[in-house]
């Protein structure tokens, strides 16, 4: 796995580097000639996807259109009969009982080599294949991959001299190359050791599509694991394993617990809950859980949301119960108790403290916010079911009985709500006609409790 | 059986009349409020020797040393011929027979006052008994929660009419006593106490409710020194709540057992849960003051702990001789395993730990029994942490010369080691006695240099000049002579050069200690790993001091094997000297040497994951 990433570093020496000027020197020189190749070298040519394909020296005359799509799109070729993609497709359509998994995608594959000796149409081909490739459920598998880059010829387009690589050897093909690695790159595949083997008989050392490799092998690493937080690959179904896995992910300290309040009334994995019974899932740190016990009864606590929580390509929305911040002069102040330490002194009953030199501490301005006491995922963002929330945090907080809640809840489930910034900040106004059930139910809730 | 202990008495009185005065002392010693400025630990801090306190070694008379002997002599044949330890471990308790001959021979009343009934033995007749009383770990456990601890405070803080009604059961080992204050939720924190005592309507009872864990003894005991919350008025009418110590009876009823507690060692010893459930206690029955249960508890608890110094060399004496003949006769190569170096040098290691802390031991115990309550807490913890150290060390080395035969349960190494291991958790942690060290040190140290400090941070043109001249003249490599050595010094020429080690070292610790005050003042108190360091120059520069004033003597006097001792005294100062270099260095601003933040940083990253969180070296990213 070393030697990709040392030839990488090897390139800025003597012949790699002149490699690299010479190529620049090129490009200027094509876009001189811009009128007479009719090639625009548009962008560099060290662009995954270029904008535009560069045509010229091979003179293919597919016009390439990049839309927003991870897989570039096939250059529609005008001389090309269209029945050639269509017989492509055909290779797709042929699996024998219709299934759409590795083995039928393999096949076709196979299929394309072995009815075309000359490999005739084999970019076309695989631009087909990698917009296939998520269909079959295959984006993901490298050994797929190396397969399709198996259907380039080998040798034919490998640069035979510096002219050749001075000016991109065959455009068309080391675009196509590079975009089949820019599919594994976007699905997070890592190319290996046979990866490279392909490419180098396919477009030889001094290609654009080795220089990708070489790049992936690089950058891959480094940010494979760049996230702190890391979300499994493939997300549980199971809405209420989604809400435990994500309030894991908000919760910093480990020792919280996840309590499952509600489980969904209908347990098929399908995600069809029926909607009176919908799944409440909560954490509560055991310090979330003290904090509440010391909450002052008197000052209500708020139960706001839905806020919503990516997991990936999944959007889900919480819940959170919070208490404003105390104004400073209700404050208690910890005091350290007299005699606390049987072994040795707390404090240091001296006069000075720190001294200048020694203080790392930076001048930040924190802005301090009230205390959150729990958060809860639950199937339905309606006031009933947040209800049911709270009744089940009261019996591991008996403290909660007596402070009324109030439900401060976003107009229409699904959508997005800004987090309230400021405290003196009104909630966002419910939408008319709740604000009265909501308060007759509130009072109803609050009659309940105390 | 009943001879032997006649005799042990008789032995007593005869002593009481040449030191009436110390066991006097002893025994009333009160509950000590102000300690007396000048002591020597703490006057170490400011970079000074006192060498009153320290030179010359003390000693005892030759009669006080024949009565020792005499004591020593029928305890120490009765340990070695008729307790077998490996029996105690096995079975998890203490013979009957064992413990009435040990109550016979007066062991649980050592310290007890002859008055009430007891040895009334000074510290360093106490020292001397716990070397030998340490052969069994089981029966110095069981004694030690006896008497260094559930006793303790009657003797301490009782009145007349408490130690007259519970010390003669006590020292004679009728009555059992045992020390409750840990508890589930506080182990060192007196704040979380939950055992409560509420006065009853007549305000003649306590009634005591709560639990408390790990108690030594708690099966055995029938008077149990307990600390709980009272509530307490205060002199401004708010009321608060404060410890109380109380003396409890079994007999006042409510008071129950767990099961034994499953140990990894001392297992002879009996340790379980003590609860409390409506135990009425007498007003009569609270110990010192209401409400003045936490200075008890620290004066206690700060009071037994340099016995562990020479108990722990008694133990190592024992060791050397077991290792010494298995190295001796154990033939590998044709050779014996005396003749390969890294053997010879296990028995260098146990040989200079032993002497330090049998010093170390034996310089407390006798600095204890000067008149005058004298306050040794901070040595005395010295003592225990470097003890308790070195014993794990040494045990560890003497099972590494027996190999895989010390590893079976048949070689009485393994449970050596496993009785060792608690000698550095209980008594306050290793770590906790660490910070009592360097705080104690460093307030006193603050405290008077408060005005030096404050004139430093005001920026007095004077004292910053007296300040950066004098660190110049240490930087140019001024030889420090604080007047140990030299004619008529403290300490013998033969160790001259270590006593120079030794104050080149306290100089410099005590510039080092006023560079740490300025720099941190009282927030030094977050600084643990700081004050770790602080705690180990000052328990090396206490040893080296202690081997000194030792080895002086023992030359001066002409005591058998005094070159023996020179050697070990200035092994012990070199290797202590240039680990009180590192150390110091490590203190300096920007120490190279100093890892902390990255020792911090590294801690961090793994309690917040709560895991090792490096990749496995087998895993790749593809």
């Amino acid at each position: 796995m070393r030697k990709p990433v040392a030839l990488a570093g090897g390139c800025p020496t003597s012949r790699g580097m002149s490699w690299a000027q010479a190529s620049l020197l090129a490009r200027g020189l094509c876009r001189g000639w811009g009128g007479i190749c009719g090639a625009a070298l548009t962008g560099a040519p060290f662009s995954q996807v270029p904008p535009q394909a560069p045509r010229g020296l091979h003179c293919s005359t597919a016009a390439h259109h990049s839309d927003s799509s991870l897989v570039p799109r096939p250059p529609e070729p005008p001389r090309r009969p269209a029945k050639a993609l269509a017989l492509h497709e055909e290779l797709f359509r042929q699996a024998p009982d219709g299934a759409r998994d590795k083995a039928s995608f393999v096949q076709a594959v196979q299929k394309f080599g072995q009815h075309n000796v000359h490999r005739r149409g084999h970019v076309d081909f695989i631009y087909l294949a990698l917009r296939k490739m998520r269909e079959y459920g295959v984006e993901r598998d490298l050994a797929v991959y190396n397969l399709l880059l198996d259907v380039f010829p080998k040798e034919v387009f490998r640069p035979r001299s510096v002219l050749h690589s001075i000016f991109i050897h065959y455009p068309r093909q080391q675009e196509c190359g590079i975009a089949v690695l820019e599919q594994m790159e976007n699905h997070g595949v890592m190319p290996n050791k046979e990866t490279e083997f392909l490419l180098l008989q396919i477009f030889g050392r001094k290609s654009y599509p080795m220089l990708k490799f070489v790049r992936m092998k690089l950058w891959f690493s480094r940010f494979k694991n760049i996230n702190p937080f890391p979300v499994p690959r493939d997300l549980p179904q199971d809405p209420v394993e989604l809400a435990r896995l994500g309030l894991r992910h908000m919760e910093p300290d480990l020792s919280a617990r996840v309590t499952i309040y509600q489980m969904p009334s209908s347990k098929d994995l399908t995600g069809v809950a029926d909607p009176t019974e919908p799944h409440i899932v909560g954490i509560q740190s055991p310090d979330q859980q003290a904090a509440l016990a010391r909450h002052n009864p008197a000052r209500p606590i708020f139960v706001e949301g839905p806020f919503s929580l990516w997991l990936r390509d999944k959007c889900v929305y919480y819940h959170i119960l919070r208490a404003d911040l105390l104004p400073p002069e209700e404050r208690e102040v910890e005091e350290t108790p007299e005699e606390w330490n049987l072994y040795y002194p707390m404090q240091l009953d001296l006069d000075y403290g720190r001294s200048g030199w020694d203080d790392y501490e930076f001048d930040i301005d924190e802005v301090e916010e009230g205390p959150v006491f729990a958060i809860c995922m639950a199937g339905a963002h309606d006031q009933a079911t947040l209800a049911k929330w709270i009744q089940g945090l009261q019996e591991t907080n008996p403290a909660l009985a007596e402070i009324p809640v109030v439900f401060r809840l976003a107009g229409s489930t699904g959508e997005l709500l800004a987090p309230s910034s400021g405290l003196e900040e009104p909630s966002p106004p419910p939408p008319e006609g709740q604000e009265d059930e909501e308060d007759s139910q509130q009072q109803r809730q609050q009659q309940g409790q105390s | 059986m009943s001879g032997c202990e006649l005799f042990l008495r008789t032995a007593a009185a005869a002593a009481r009349s040449c030191r009436a005065l110390v066991a006097f002392t002893a025994s009333h010693r009160a509950l000590r409020t102000s300690p007396p400025s000048r002591a020597f630990a703490k006057e170490l801090f400011l970079g000074k020797i006192e060498k009153k306190e320290v030179f010359p070694f003390p000693e005892v008379g030759q009669e006080e040393l024949n009565e020792i002997n005499q004591f020593v002599a029928p305890v120490e044949k009765f340990f070695t011929e008729e307790v077998d330890s490996q029996k105690i471990d096995r079975e998890g308790k203490i013979p009957h027979e064992t413990l009435e001959k040990l109550k016979s021979l007066g062991l649980f009343g050592m310290q007890v006052p002859e008055e009430y009934g007891g040895l009334g033995l000074s510290n360093t007749m106490y020292a001397r008994l716990g070397e030998i009383i340490s052969l069994d770990a089981s029966i110095a456990v069981t004694l030690a929660a006896h008497q260094a601890i559930g006793l303790k405070g009657i003797i301490l803080a009782g009145s007349e009419a408490q130690k007259a009604k519970y010390l003669p059961k006590l020292a004679s080992g009728e009555h059992i006593a045992a020390f409750c204050l840990t508890e589930p939720a506080s182990g060192s924190d007196a704040a979380s106490i939950q055992t409560r005592a509420t006065l009853s309507e007549d305000k003649k009872h306590y009634v005591l409710n709560g639990s408390k864990v790990w108690i030594t003894n708690g099966a055995r005991a029938n008077i149990f020194t307990v600390f709980a919350k009272t509530s307490i008025v205060d002199s401004d009418n708010s009321v608060k709540d404060k410890i109380t110590a109380f003396i409890v009876e079994r007999d006042f009823g409510g008071v129950t057992n767990g099961k034994p507690e499953d140990k990894l060692g001392i297992r002879g010893s009996d340790t379980c849960e003590v609860h409390f459930e409506n135990t009425r206690v007498p007003v009569e029955n609270v110990l010192g003051e209401v409400g003045g249960g936490f200075k008890v508890a620290m004066n206690i608890l700060n009071s037994g702990r340099f016995s562990m110094g020479s108990a722990v060399a008694g133990m190592l004496k024992k060791l050397i001789e077991m290792t010494t003949e298995y190295a001796c006769v154990r033939k590998q190569f044709n050779r014996s395993l005396s003749e390969f170096g890294l053997i010879q040098e296990k028995f260098a290691l146990m040989a200079q730990k032993a002497y330090v802390m049998e010093s170390m031991a034996y310089l407390t115990a006798g600095m204890l029994d000067q008149p005058g309550f004298p306050d040794c807490s901070i040595e005395a913890a010295m003592v225990k942490v470097f003890s308790s150290e070195g014993a794990w060390q040494c045990v560890s080395e003497a099972l590494q010369v027996f190999g895989g035969s010390g590893y079976m349960k048949d070689c009485p190494l393994e449970r050596i080691l496993r009785d060792t291991r608690i000698l550095l958790i209980f008594e306050g942690t290793n770590e906790i006695l660490r910070m009592y060290i360097a705080l104690t040190g460093l307030q006193h140290a603050g405290r008077i240099l408060t005005a030096r400090i404050n004139e430093l941070k005001r920026g007095n043109v004077t004292t910053i000049m007296e300040t950066v001249g004098q660190r110049l003249r240490d930087s140019l490599g001024r030889t420090v002579d604080l007047g140990l050595t030299g004619k008529l010094g403290a300490v013998h020429p033969t160790v001259a050069d270590s006593a120079n080690k030794l104050e080149e070292n306290v100089y410099y610790f005590g510039r080092t200690v006023e560079t740490l005050l300025l720099r941190f003042g009282k927030t030094i108190v977050e600084e643990q790993m700081v004050l770790k360091r602080v705690a180990n120059i000052l328990i090396n520069l206490y040893g080296m001091t202690a081997v000194l004033s030792r080895a002086s003597r023992s030359i001066r006097v002409g005591l058998r094997n005094h070159d023996h001792e020179v050697l070990l005294a200035n092994m012990f100062c070199t290797e202590a000297y240039y680990q009180n270099l590192f150390s110091l260095s490590q203190l300096d601003k920007y120490a190279p040497e100093n890892l902390d933040e990255q020792i911090k940083k590294v801690s961090q990253q793994i309690l917040e994951k709560r895991a090792y969180i490096c990749a496995h070296p087998l895993d790749r990213t593809s």
